[in-house]
C-alpha cells in the first residue's frame, strides 16, 4: 500500500488570496486576449501571473519529468523542480515511481539536494530525519519525544505515470484524467524505439532568460529556423509550410520532401510503425502533437549528412532510416525520436523570466562511446540549435521588457504557437472560474 | 490415418531475444574457465592432426569433407572461420602443400567439423583433394583462423548473408549455426551462383528456409540465361535487387562471401542501399595482391600462436590450462584471468516486450573492492574479542566479539564514523569493507547494489571473520 495523496494547497488557491482588485485586472487581461497576436508584456514578465502559470498550469497538469533511463534502478532518482515546487522522482523496489514533495516534514529542508542520484531511505541533510522510499517517516532521533507521532510527518506524494519509457508527474489532488487518451495516442508511437533499453549519453542543463511560455512557443514554429544553420541540414528548410505556400526558391526543395515522406511513410507501413500527424494541441487537455517526418540526406538521423549518429539501432527496430518521430505534450516537454537515439526536452520554469530547459540524448544502453558513437558528433546538432534558441527566447524576453512592446500578429506557419497560447489562455481560464 | 494437413493455424514459437552462442554462456557463468569451456576450448588457433570420416558429393562440383580431430577434442571456432590444411600432394615424403578452407559446419556440432571444397580442374590442389582424401585419411591442420565470423552475442541478430558461388561455404556454416540455436533473429541469405543446378547446399537451405522461419533464402542465377522453370531471381547484384530480398539492409549486419569482383561490387551496392561500412563484413575466396597478402599474414599470426601455446602445454599443461586465456585479440573468448569480460552474454529476455528482463550482466558496481591486503601490522591494538578489526584509515586494530555491532567498537576506539538511527535505516555509517565478512541487519539504508560494491553499515553489523576496513 502506497501512502495516500495529501491535498496540497490547504489554504486555497493563490487566485482567491488576490486582491479581488489586482484579480480582475489579471482576468481581463486573459479575457481580453486578442487571438491570433502574441501575449500583453504581462504575461512574460509579471511574477503574480507567473504563480498562476505555477498553480494553473504546473500544479494541475501531467508534467514531464524525465525518462526510465534516468533512474533504471530501484533507488535511483531525480529531482525536478519548477517555480517552488521541488519534487523526487524515484525508482522504488517494485520497478514503479514514487514522486515525493522534496520538503523536509520538520522544518522544511531540501530533502535530496543532487539533481540525480541512487539512495536507499531518504535522508534529511539537516536533522537526519529519515523517510522510506514511500515517503513513510521512518526514523526521528527524538530523545524524550513521548507524544510525536511518526505517522503523521510523512513527505507529501504526487502522481506518477511511466507510458513508453517517459515519466510524468502531476501535483494536483485529481490529475487530470484526459492524459490517459493521450498517452494512448503516443504509445504506440514511441513503444518500438524501447526506452528502458537506453542510457543517457549526455544531458545539458541550459537556464534561459526567458519566460516558459517564450520557450514553449519558440519551439512551435519553423518560422526562424533560418537561425538553425546545423539543424537545417536534417530538417527540410519547408518545414511547417503546405502546398501554395512554397516559395518559388524552395520550390525542389519541397520535391525532395515529398518523396522522403513517402518513402519513409512506406518503410513505416512495411514495419507497422504509425506515422500519422495527430494534433491536438488545444482541442484537450493533455495537448499532443506527433508524428513520424522524413529527414534529409539519408533520413537517417541529425547528422549533416542524415547518416546515424550511433551505431546501435534502439529496440527491436529493423532499419535505420526511419526520420524522426516527433512529439510535443503541453505544457513542458518536446521529443525527437530516431532509429539511432532519441532526444528529450523538458522545461523547468523558475521564475517568470528565467526557466531551465534540460535536453538528454539517449543511445542504446550497449552502445559504446567512441566506437559506437562520438558524443560531439551525437550532441552537435541540438546543442548548437539549444543555444540559438536561447538567444531567440532571450531576445523576445527582452522585448517584452519594453515599453515599446506590443503585441504581434502570428504568421500562417506559426499556428501552433497559436495554438499553444490558445491552451494555456484556455487551461488558466477554467482555473480561475 | 493420420491427418496430417490440419485447418488450425500453427503459432510461431516462443523464443528469447538475440542470439547467444552457448560458449558464451558457459565462460560467462563462472569466475574460472568453466570445465566445459574449457572442454570446448582452447580459442585460440592450434595444430592438430584430424581424420577424414565421410565424403559427401555437392552440387557445383563442391565436396564435403568431414573430419574429427585425432586426439578426440572438439574443435571450437566460430561460424565463418576456417582452418588451413597441409595437403602431401607430392606424396608423403614430400612438402606437403597448405590450402586455407572455410568451415563450412556449425560450431554447435563441434565434435566433427567439415571443409568443402570446389573442384578446380585447373588447379593443383582441389582435383588431387577430390582424388584422395577418404575416410581415414588424416591431414595435418592449424586452426580455426579469421575474423569474419559472427558475434558470440547479438540482441538484434539481423543478417544479409550474401554468397558467391563456393563463397556459401562460410555462410552455410553462419546458416547452419543459427538454425541449430534457440534466439530471436532475422535472417536473409542472397545466393548468386552460375547455373541452375550448381548451387551447393540447396536442398538444406530450401529445408531449412521451410522450417525456421528466421531464414529466408533467395537464389540468382548469375548473368546467365535463366532455363525453364527457374523461379529465382536473375542478374548479378544489383541495388534493386539487395532492396527486394532485404528492404531494410541497412538495419542489417552483413555478412558477404565470394570472389573479389563480386565483393567489390557487393561493397559499392552496400553503401548505396544505406548499409554503414562498420556493417559489413567481407570474406574473399581470390583476391588481389593485397588481399592475399593480408591472407597470409593472418595465417602467420595464427601459425605463431599456435606455436606459442603448444609450448606452453607443452612446458606444463596444468599451468597453462589455469591461466588460460591469455590476450591473443581475436582469439580472446569471454573470460581472461580477472573473471568474466564485460558484456558476456545476454539477459534472458523473451522477445515479448512486455516480459522485463535481469539486470545486465555488465551493471551494477563500479567500486569494486580492492582485494589486496594493506599492512596493518604496525596498528595499535586495541579491546579483546576473537575477531580483529583493522581500520585503514584511522590505522588502529580493534578487537572485538563476534555479537557485537562494529559500529559501537570503532566509535569507542575513537574511528569517526558518522552515526544517526543506529537501526540501518539512514545510511549514515555506510563504509567500504577492503576485506572479510559482516552479518548485516539492515533496513533500507544501503542498497543491493552497494553492498555488492563492498559497502556496509556497520551500525547493524557484526564480524564474521576478521576484516579490514576503509576508515
Ligand atoms: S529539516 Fe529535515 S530533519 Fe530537520
Ligand atoms: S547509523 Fe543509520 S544506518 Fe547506520
Ligand atoms: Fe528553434
Amino acid at each position: 500500500m502506497s501512502a495516500p495523496v495529501l491535498p496540497l494547497n490547504s489554504r486555497g488557491k493563490l487566485a482567491s488570496s488576490l486582491p479581488a482588485e489586482q484579480l480582475a485586472e489579471i482576468s481581463q487581461l486573459f479575457e481580453f486576449r486578442r487571438t491570433g497576436y502574441s501575449l500583453d508584456a504581462p504575461f512574460y514578465t509579471d511574477p503574480t501571473i507567473f504563480k498562476i502559470d505555477m498553480e494553473a498550469i504546473f500544479g494541475q497538469h501531467w508534467i514531464f519529468a524525465g525518462s526510465v533511463a534516468e533512474l533504471p534502478e530501484p533507488g535511483d532518482y531525480i529531482t525536478v523542480d519548477y517555480g517552488p515546487y521541488s519534487l523526487i522522482v524515484l525508482r522504488n523496489d517494485d520497478g514503479g515511481v514514487n514522486v515525493l514533495h522534496n520538503v523536509c516534514r520538520h522544518r522544511g529542508a531540501r530533502v535530496l539536494t543532487e539533481a540525480a542520484g541512487s539512495t536507499g531511505n531518504l535522508v534529511c541533510g539537516y536533522h537526519s530525519w529519515t523517510y522510506s522510499a514511500e515517503g513513510n517517516l521512518i526514523h526521528a532521533s527524538a530523545p524524550g519525544e513521548a507524544k510525536f507521532d511518526k505517522n503523521c510527518f510523512a513527505l507529501k506524494r504526487a502522481h506518477s505515470r511511466e507510458v513508453a519509457g517517459l515519466i510524468f508527474v502531476c501535483i494536483a489532488d485529481e490529475p487530470p484524467t484526459d492524459f490517459d487518451e493521450t498517452s494512448k495516442i503516443f504509445e504506440p508511437y514511441l513503444a518500438p524505439h524501447d526506452l528502458s533499453k537506453t542510457k543517457i549519453a549526455y544531458q545539458q542543463n541550459i537556464i534561459e532568460e526567458g519566460n516558459w511560455k517564450l520557450v514553449m512557443e519558440n519551439n512551435r514554429e519553423c518560422y526562424h529556423c533560418d537561425g538553425h544553420p546545423e539543424l537545417a541540414c536534417s530538417l527540410f528548410p519547408t518545414w511547417g509550410l503546405t502546398e501554395g505556400l512554397i516559395p518559388a526558391h524552395l520550390e525542389e526543395v519541397w520535391d525532395r520532401n515529398k518523396e522522403a515522406q513517402s518513402s519513409l511513410e512506406e518503410r513505416c507501413r512495411r514495419y507497422g510503425l504509425p506515422y500519422e500527424v495527430v494534433e491536438e494541441l488545444d482541442t484537450r487537455i493533455a495537448g499532443i502533437r506527433i508524428s513520424r517526418e522524413s529527414l534529409d540526406g539519408e533520413g537517417e538521423s541529425f547528422s549533416a549528412d542524415g547518416r546515424r549518429l550511433s551505431k546501435k539501432l534502439l529496440g527491436d527496430l529493423p532499419d535505420f532510416r526511419l526520420g524522426r518521430c516527433s512529439m510535443h505534450l503541453q505544457p513542458n516537454s518536446w521529443f525527437h525520436f530516431l532509429g539511432d537515439h532519441v532526444i528529450t526536452f523538458g522545461v523547468f520554469p523558475i521564475n517568470e523570466h528565467q526557466s531551465l530547459v534540460r535536453t538528454t540524448w539517449l543511445v542504446a544502453d550497449d552502445a559504446v562511446e567512441g566506437v559506437d558513437y562520438d558524443l560531439e558528433k551525437l550532441t552537435y546538432t541540438w546543442k548548437q540549435t539549444n543555444l540559438q534558441d536561447k538567444a531567440f527566447v532571450e531576445l523576445c524576453q527582452q522585448g517584452a521588457g519594453s515599453p515599446a512592446y506590443e503585441p504581434g500578429p502570428y504568421m500562417k506557419s506559426e499556428y501552433q504557437v497559436e495554438a499553444f497560447i490558445n491552451w494555456y489562455v484556455q487551461r488558466v481560464q477554467e482555473h480561475l472560474a | 490415418m493420420i491427418e496430417l494437413l490440419t485447418e488450425t493455424a500453427i503459432q510461431e514459437p516462443q523464443r528469447i531475444r538475440g542470439l547467444e552462442m552457448p560458449w558464451n554462456r558457459v565462460m560467462g557463468s563462472t569466475e574460472a574457465p568453466a570445465r566445459a569451456a574449457r572442454a570446448l576450448g582452447p580459442w585460440h588457433p592450434q595444430e592438430f592432426m584430424a581424420e577424414c570420416v565421410e565424403t559427401v558429393p555437392e552440387a557445383g562440383g563442391l565436396m564435403t569433407f568431414v573430419f574429427r580431430r585425432c586426439d578426440g577434442a572438439p574443435l571450437a571456432f566460430r561460424a565463418g572461420q576456417y582452418v588451413n590444411v597441409a595437403f602431401p600432394v607430392n606424396g608423403e615424403d614430400k612438402e606437403p602443400v597448405d590450402r586455407s578452407y572455410s568451415l563450412s559446419s556449425s560450431p554447435t556440432e563441434p565434435w566433427t567439423f567439415s571443409i568443402s571444397v570446389k573442384r578446380d580442374g585447373g588447379g593443383l590442389v582441389s582435383p588431387w583433394v577430390h582424388e584422395n582424401v577418404k575416410p581415414g585419411t588424416v591431414l595435418e591442420m592449424l586452426g580455426p583462423v579469421g575474423a569474419f565470423h559472427l558475434p558470440d552475442a547479438d540482441r538484434r541478430a539481423r543478417y544479409l548473408l550474401l554468397a558467391a558461388g563456393a563463397g556459401i561455404t562460410p555462410i552455410m556454416s553462419m546458416v547452419r549455426t543459427i538454425h541449430s540455436l534457440p534466439g530471436h533473429a532475422d535472417v536473409v541469405v542472397l545466393y548468386h551462383g552460375a547455373e541452375a543446378g550448381g548451387f551447393a547446399f540447396h536442398q538444406e537451405l530450401a529445408y531449412i528456409a521451410s522450417v525456421d522461419s528466421r531464414v529466408k533464402v533467395f537464389y540468382s542465377l548469375g548473368d546467365r540465361s535463366k532455363p525453364e522453370g527457374w523461379e529465382g531471381l536473375s542478374g548479378r547484384l544489383t541495388a534493386a535487387m539487395l532492396d527486394e530480398v532485404a528492404p531494410d539492409a541497412n538495419g542489417r549486419q552483413v555478412y558477404a562471401c565470394g570472389p573479389e569482383g563480386y565483393l567489390n561490387t557487393a561493397t559499392e551496392l552496400l553503401k548505396k542501399v544505406g548499409v554503414d561500412d562498420t556493417s559489413i563484413y567481407m570474406e574473399f575466396f581470390t583476391g588481389d595482391r593485397q588481399t592475399l597478402l593480408e591472407y597470409q599474414a593472418e595465417l602467420a599470426h595464427a601459425a605463431d600462436i599456435a606455436e606459442e601455446i603448444a609450448e606452453e602445454i607443452a612446458d606444463s599443461a596444468e599451468d597453462y590450462f589455469e591461466s588460460q586465456p591469455t590476450a591473443f585479440g581475436l582469439y580472446e573468448p569471454g573470460y581472461d584471468a580477472e573473471g568474466t569480460l564485460k558484456a558476456g552474454g545476454l539477459p534472458l529476455e523473451t522477445v515479448d516486450a512486455d516480459a522485463a528482463g535481469p539486470e545486465a550482466l555488465d551493471g551494477g558496481s563500479d567500486t569494486e573492492p580492492e582485494t589486496a591486503s594493506p599492512d596493518a601490522s604496525s596498528f595499535d591494538t586495541v579491546g579483546t574479542g576473537s575477531l580483529t578489526l583493522s581500520f585503514m584509515r584511522t590505522g588502529i586494530n580493534v578487537r572485538i566479539d563476534p555479537t557485537e555491532h562494529i559500529l559501537g567498537a570503532a566509535q569507542r576506539a575513537g574511528v569517526r564514523i558518522g552515526a544517526n538511527c543506529k537501526e540501518g535505516m539512514c545510511g549514515s555509517c555506510k563504509v567500504v569493507k577492503l576485506s572479510g565478512e559482516v552479518e548485516m541487519n539492515h533496513q533500507g539504508g544501503i542498497r543491493a547494489r552497494e553492498i555488492d560494491a563492498g559497502k556496509f553499515l556497520p551500525c547493524c553489523s557484526t564480524a564474521r571473520t576478521d576484516m579490514v576496513i576503509d576508515a
